[in-house]
């Protein structure tokens, strides 16, 4: 790993961590407010790939771990770890990794735009959605004994707010990837 | 900006070595999951509860830093009222919320550079085998801390800039360019390091 890879990373934790000191936007038609944080590791596998993206998520847990209040709304610590959203968090590196297994695979410079809108798209949803709740509620359900299904069925109320992320990372990936393409670069 | 949830004080729990209080955190956890018993768990409780409270915070410092986990862990346990017989309820509250606090009391007493010293250490093995540079992980957390003021300052002027212009505050106009100018940074930063030999590679 080169030095400007190494900044890469920390550059986008630190990003990570300013998403999380933005306000919270409650639309209308949707009853759930859009912290600009939850979209992280779909930008941060969409923008600076799959390796370093789970590398920048692996340091802003370690962030968190060690007692700064990174996440949004001023928490941290291990309390926030050890509750029971802690899968979440720590699935957040993994998501990112996803995402940009897929951004990486499926992006490439000369496609058309709309190829590339759904490429970032389905990367989002894959990391973001499928694999960050395929994580955060099985560790969810064990700690608090709540079963799976209604784990499952009770974090169904979130999805529609996280496909409005996806929709919103993509296209603010898609407007990285034409002014500052960084994903297909080695690391 | 962002102020560490360490809080200054003498007790004995700040006394005690990081490396004791994190392994004390993972036995507490495996214990409290290996046991259902009310009668254990509720001392624990009560016991990690005070432990959190002695501190030296005020109960309201003390409730902002945990409450809203707290809040997560009610909304469950009302939703597990519907599922599950009241004791066994009880019992995964309890659990949860000792642990919580015992979480939360190790974040309060142990400063950045102590745990990072720490982690330090448990890195050396992956070091050995060549997997990564522990220099290289304080390096990065030094990094984000010294960027995040820049980086936010960066997002007030892009907000004042969208402001100026009448244009609406809206996430996706604003993520774009803010990532786009800070990544864009990466290139010199990295040449001022190499410049000054801090990674000798």
């Amino acid at each position: 790993m080169n030095t400007r890879d190494l900044v890469l990373i920390a550059l986008f934790a630190a990003i990570v961590v300013v998403l999380g000191l933005i306000p919270p936007i409650t639309l209308g038609f949707i009853p759930v407010p859009i912290t600009a944080q939850s979209m992280g590791a779909m930008l941060a596998g969409c923008i600076i790939g799959a390796k370093r993206g789970a590398l920048a998520f692996l340091l802003f847990v370690l962030l968190v771990a060690i007692g700064l209040p990174v996440l949004s709304g001023g928490r941290g610590g291990l309390a926030v770890l050890a509750g029971p959203s802690g899968g979440f968090i720590l699935g957040w590196a993994v998501a990112a990794y996803v995402t940009g297994i897929i951004a990486e695979r499926f992006i490439h410079e000369g496609q058309s735009e709309s190829r590339q809108f759904g490429g970032f798209f389905l990367a989002s949803v894959a990391g973001g959605i499928v694999v960050l709740y395929g994580i955060g509620v099985p560790w969810l359900s064990a700690v608090t004994g709540t079963p799976l299904l209604a784990a499952a069925t009770g974090s169904l109320t979130f999805i529609p707010g996280d496909f409005l992320k996806a929709a919103i990372a993509t296209l603010a990936a898609r407007a990285v990837y034409a002014g500052y393409p960084l994903l297909p670069a080695r690391a | 900006m962002l102020t560490s949830l360490y809080v200054e004080g003498n007790s004995w729990f700040h006394r005690l070595p990081v490396r004791a209080k994190l392994i004390a955190l993972l036995l507490l956890s495996l214990l409290l999951f290996a046991t259902q018993s009310l009668y254990l768990l509720a001392p624990a409780f009560l016991l990690c509860g005070w432990l959190y409270f002695s501190l030296g915070l005020t109960i309201r410092q003390a409730l902002a830093r945990i409450g809203f986990v707290f809040f997560t862990i009610l909304v469950l346990a009302v939703v597990n009222l519907f599922l599950l017989p009241l004791p066994e309820v009880a019992a995964l509250v309890l659990r949860l919320m000792a642990l919580v606090f015992f979480a939360a009391a190790v974040t309060a007493t142990t400063t950045i550079s102590a745990f990072m010293d720490e982690i330090t250490i448990l890195l050396k093995p992956l070091e050995r085998m060549g997997l990564l540079n522990a220099a290289d992980v304080s390096l990065a957390l030094g990094l984000v801390l010294r960027f995040v003021p820049d980086i936010f300052a960066r997002y007030e002027a892009i907000r004042e800039a969208h402001r100026a212009r009448g244009l609406p505050i809206r996430p996706l106009t604003i993520i774009g360019p803010l990532i786009i100018l800070t990544l864009k940074d990466a290139d010199t930063i990295a040449a001022a390091i190499d410049a000054r030999g801090f990674r000798r590679q």
